[in-house]
Parts: structure tokens; sequence; C-alpha cells
């Protein structure tokens, strides 16, 4: 009962260690929370999508730019 | 004797890593308030540990002016610059100065390092199978656009992964995060362009 009792405090210390983010405007930390809701858990299931849409959108937008700038990237090791 | 002490030491660490690591993909919020609370020292060990067979890797894929080591201790010196100044900027911020501890910043930083080695890993391998330069033709667009999607998946995840790491480490608020890596960003991109000069680094590894 007593380890128990260590866990659970250990667990709230962990979940409480820093304290909620607070943006100054109720409107910007509600939005601000409901975002990164999004980042906390898997953000890769978010991301790759947007990320792949992004990609078309930059292709669209720089066209043949965006072909040299993989050319570039690729010798960026 | 002592290797064998040290193998014993590295392997649960080396496992503890990898286990962190898919946390990291999955659950990165809550796997970095535990890498903020670590104290076995393997663990950043085992990383840093990683880089180095990958700059070692490296060398011997291209033409390198500088040796792998030398690179190395340059890419050691640039991480602990990064991670001293987070710390005292968070020491600046900081009412309670004693909240906050180095250790967690080198924990926390070193795990963030896994973005950057994936996606550097993952270029120089593309460079054996697709060397560049990328073609015109539908191929190369396609290939193009996959490249920048992925790189840009892996940039966001080394956001997230850098923000968490100050926010876990330096215990501040949005607002302040964000001007510490302002502030970050204007000395190290000028100090970027310096190191690619010197063709130290041509993206640098951080």
């Amino acid at each position: 009962m007593r380890s128990m009792n260590l866990r659970m405090k250990q667990k709230l210390n962990e979940v409480f260690s820093v304290e909620p983010n607070d943006l100054g405007i109720n409107f910007l930390t509600y939005y601000f929370k409901k975002i990164t809701v999004y980042l906390k858990v898997a953000p890769f299931f978010y991301v790759i999508p947007i990320a792949f849409l992004a990609s078309i959108f930059l292709y669209f937008v720089l066209g043949r730019f965006l072909v040299k700038l993989v050319t570039v990237l690729q010798y960026g090791f | 004797m002592d290797f064998k002490k040290l193998l014993v030491n590295c392997l649960p660490s080396f496992l503890i890593v990898f286990k962190r690591f898919i946390g990291l993909i999955f659950n990165p919020y809550k796997t970095m308030r535990k890498i903020s609370a670590e104290k076995d020292y393997y663990q950043p060990a085992v990383i840093i540990g990683l880089i180095f067979v990958y700059f070692k890797f490296i060398y011997f894929l291209r033409d390198k002016i500088y040796p792998a080591t030398l690179i190395y201790i340059l890419f050691i010196f640039n991480f602990l610059l990064t991670v001293v100044l987070f710390y005292l900027l968070s020491k600046l911020f900081n009412k309670n100065k004693n909240e906050i501890t180095f250790s967690s910043y080198v924990f926390t930083f070193s795990y963030s390092l896994f973005p950057t080695l994936i996606w550097f890993l993952s270029t120089s391998i593309l460079y054996i199978l697709l060397p560049p330069p990328r073609t015109f033709s539908i191929l190369g667009k396609g290939f193009s656009i996959f490249f920048v999607s992925y790189s840009l998946s892996l940039l966001v995840w080394k956001i997230i992964l850098v923000y968490l790491a100050v926010r876990f480490s330096s215990k501040q608020n949005f607002f302040r995060i964000i001007f510490m890596i302002i502030f970050y960003l204007i000395w190290f991109i000028p100090y970027s362009v310096i190191l690619y000069q010197l063709k130290l680094f041509r993206i640098p590894f951080i």
C-alpha cells in the first residue's frame, strides 16, 4: 500500500512537473490546447498527410526549383 | 573485466533508448516528460555513440576534407553550446533556480537528436541508392515531392521534440520558449553559414 502511494505520488509529481500553458488571451489558450492535443500523441498520423499536401503545394508554387532544392538537400549530409 | 561491466551497463540503456525512441514517435509528450527526469547517463552516451558511428560511415561515403573525428568533436561542441545556452537562458527566466538541472537538458536534447540522425542517415543511404542530381522527369519530380514531404515530417517532429525538451527542462511557458528558440536561432544561423563556408557542415547536425 505504501509503495503504491509512493508510485502514485511520483506519477503525480511527473504529471504536474510543468504548469499548464497560459497564452494570456482565453481564446488563444483554448485553440492552443485544441491544436497541441493532436501533437502530443501520434503526431505522424497528422503530420505525414499535411507534409505531403504541403510538398505538393510547394511543387505547384516553386516548380522546378523544388527539384533543384532536393538535389541540394541530397548533397547536404 | 571492465569492458564486460561496461557492456552490462550499456545493454539495458540501449534497450531503454530504443523503447524511448519508439515512445517519441507515438507518444512524444509523455515520453519526453519521462526523459527529463532520467538519471542514467549511459543513455545519452548510447545516442552520442550512434552519432559517432554515423560520422564514421559518411566519411567513407563522400570525399571529406576533414577527418570524421574532427567533425564529430565539432558536433559535440555545437551540442554542448546549444544545451548550455538554453540552460543559462532558463536560469535567467526561472525564479526557482534549483528547479532547473543541467542533466535534464543533456537528456532531453540528446533524445531530440533522433530526427536529425534519421534524416542524415536516410539521406546518405539515398545518396547511394538514388544519387543526385534529380532530373525533371516524372520520376524525378515524384521523388522530389516524396523527399520534401519526408523531410518536412521529420522537421516537424524535430520542432516538437525540441519544444518539449525546452518545456520540460526549463518548465517555462510557450512564449518564453519561443523567445529562447528565436534567441538561439539569431546566433545559430550565422554560425551555420560560417560552418558551411569552412566546409565543415553543409547542413548543421543539431
